[in-house]
């Protein structure tokens, strides 16, 4: 066995301590997570610079990309509390020196609890918010919390014989506290805001596109069709081209679940692209999930027998109600007798009218009126 | 003799439909906005003209705004919509202006000489899909019927049949034959439809046209 191992990417995981900065270096790196974290620890020490690289591996590090669905960032660390808990410290702090008058603490006390308070409610919104492994009510309570807080602080500051540093600090934490008070409505506000306006955006540029492709293209191609002839190769090629345009220019974002008639439409499509004929398909009723493969294969062998023995034009009718549902297949072509049909012609006799039967459907096979065949399929629906 | 008039804002398209159209009929003109439309009208009153549903010009109505404008008229011009198969909400909007009919740009020239001359003759042009699309928004599908003739909401049985026929590709002679009933019948039935779908408040109509696109 080989051991040249090929270094993960680097990486932060979804699910982390903090940043997930120490997990996705180690991994990285192929070291011990214990061991990344004693270094970080140990260069904190110096001065600080462990944090700084933190926050600089943390800014610049990409999240690592969900394997599936959009997953959630989750930290294990309660960083809003912790920081809630830093401010109430300085708040104390505060008060404690206000008392002995010892001014230059009480200065940066205050500006400690606005830094702490402010942190704690701006990581409660950012991240927190996103994180389903808190609830709404802790975000409530840190913003709650981070708010008496300051407010504390900036009375305390004011009170106290204040010079003027610590009565401006005492001032920008009474304010502080008021907009705390009113972020999160703001907040959801502004992304919602922000989401609505990108998809207005997407939606306005698409309709213009559609509308643009609709006046010049589909009028092409409609052109092209009707004075090719409907038989010809490049009517034939217009229409693929046509549907297809149609399908991405009408289609609804949503891709709709797969029915009978949708089912029913690709197939002609499909067979459209094989043979020179025209398949039009017309649909009434509800959308019904595809209940019968037996129903579909009927069909899909009554259009191909359209397309090889009658070819132009083709009109393909599907009724679906909740009881049962019923396709026609018409063509134009020459016509058939069930009665006088040689027996190797498997197509109707074992595909179409074998296959209802089996099924529990019934299938009939007629000469229209005025020339050409009638495929009938009928199935009731059974539910399960 | 009958006389048509070409709606379309494509030259292209105006041009190979005239040299498409039947010998039977006479373009007296073409024009290709909404305001050119109608003051062609006015002057030409042609039998039939064949109007785009989506024409640039006028206060943007395409060609329901052609025909809401000549409304005066509609009782000597006729006209038939068409269009690229468009959503429903567009054709059931020309269909309830006053258009007697619609069918696709797709159509041979055969098919639309056939369609102007049957609309020339009073009587309403209507594409399986249209069909499909009245069964639909009238709630045959579901099972509801007209228990009286006046009823505007729904269709009556008989409609029904004469609908679903249509809607699998028959055309009216072969419905005739289908339901032993005369072809004047058949045309009676879908002239009686066509007023129901110019009409009825029904509210799945509208609904329903915006809600589906007529592809």
């Amino acid at each position: 066995m080989t051991t040249a191992a090929v270094r993960p990417p680097l990486e932060r995981p979804r699910l982390a301590v903090l940043g997930g900065v120490c997990a996705g270096l180690a991994a990285h790196l192929l070291w011990p997570v214990r061991t990344v974290r004693i270094l970080f620890g140990a260069l904190v020490l110096l001065s600080g610079a462990g944090i700084l690289l933190y926050v600089w591996l943390w800014a610049l590090t990409p999240l690592e990309r969900p394997v599936d669905a959009p997953a959630p960032v989750s930290r294990r660390v309660p960083v809003a509390a912790v920081l809630v808990t830093a401010a109430a410290t300085a708040v104390f702090v505060e008060l404690g020196a206000a008392l002995s008058s010892r001014e230059p603490v009480t200065v940066a006390a205050v500006a400690a609890a606005i830094v702490f308070s402010g942190g704690s409610v701006a990581w409660s919104l950012v991240f927190d918010a996103a994180d389903p492994t808190r609830s709404i009510r802790y975000g409530v309570f840190v913003r709650t919390a981070a708010t008496f807080l300051l407010l504390f602080a900036g009375l305390v500051g004011l009170l106290s014989r204040s010079t003027a540093a610590s009565a401006v600090l005492s001032m920008l934490a009474i304010i502080l506290a008021v907009a705390v008070l009113g972020a999160p409505r703001l907040v959801t506000l502004w992304t919602s805001l922000l989401a609505e306006r990108a998809a207005r955006v997407r939606q306005d540029q698409r309709a213009e596109i559609a509308a643009h492709l609709h006046d010049s293209v589909l009028q092409t191609l409609a052109l092209i069709q009707t004075r090719a002839g409907s038989a010809s190769e490049v009517a034939r090629i217009a229409r693929a081209q046509e549907r297809e345009l149609r399908d991405w220019l009408f289609a609804d974002d949503v891709p709709s679940e797969t029915d009978v008639a949708a089912e029913l439409r690709e197939i002609a499509a499909a067979i459209e692209l094989d043979y020179s004929v025209r398949i039009d398909v017309v649909t009434t009723g509800v959308a019904v999930p595809t209940v019968s493969a037996a129903l579909v294969g009927a069909a899909r062998e009554a259009m191909l027998n359209a397309a090889r023995h009658a070819g132009g034009d083709v009109a393909v009718y599907v009724e679906s109600t909740a009881a049962r549902i019923d396709v026609f297949i018409r063509d134009r072509g020459p016509g058939v007798d069930l009665a006088t049909l040689p027996d190797d012609r498997l197509g109707i006799r074992e595909s179409i009218v074998g296959r209802m039967t089996r099924a529990g459907g019934t299938a009939t096979v007629r000469a229209g009126e005025g020339g050409g065949t009638e495929v009938h399929l009928g199935l009731e629906r059974t539910d399960d | 003799m009958t006389s048509v008039l070409l709606v379309d804002d494509h030259s292209i398209f105006r041009s190979g439909l005239r040299s498409d159209l039947d010998a039977a009929l006479e373009v007296l003109g073409e024009a290709a906005t909404v305001d050119e439309a109608v003051a062609l009208i006015e002057a030409l009153r042609p039998e039939v003209v064949l109007l785009d549903v989506h024409l640039p010009g006028g206060s943007g109505g395409g060609g329901a705004e052609v025909i809401a404008r000549s409304a005066s008229l509609l009782g000597t011009v006729r006209f038939l919509a068409l269009s690229v198969s468009d959503s429903a909400e567009d054709v059931v909007g020309v269909i309830r202006a006053g258009a007697r009919g619609y069918i696709t740009k797709g159509s041979s020239g055969a098919q639309v000489s056939a369609a102007v001359l049957a609309v020339a003759d009073g009587d309403a042009v209507f594409s399986p899909r249209l069909a499909g699309f009245v069964l639909d928004a009238f709630g045959a599908v579901a099972g509801e019927r007209a228990e009286t003739s006046e009823e505007l909401d729904r269709l009556s049985v008989r409609e029904q049949e004469v609908m679903r026929l249509i809607a699998r590709g028959f055309s009216y002679k072969e419905v005739a034959a289908e339901l032993f009933i005369s072809v004047k019948t058949v045309e009676t039935h879908v002239s009686a439809v066509l007023r129901k779908l110019q009409l009825s408040s029904r509210h799945e109509l509208t609904v329903w046209a915006q809600q589906r696109k007529l592809l």
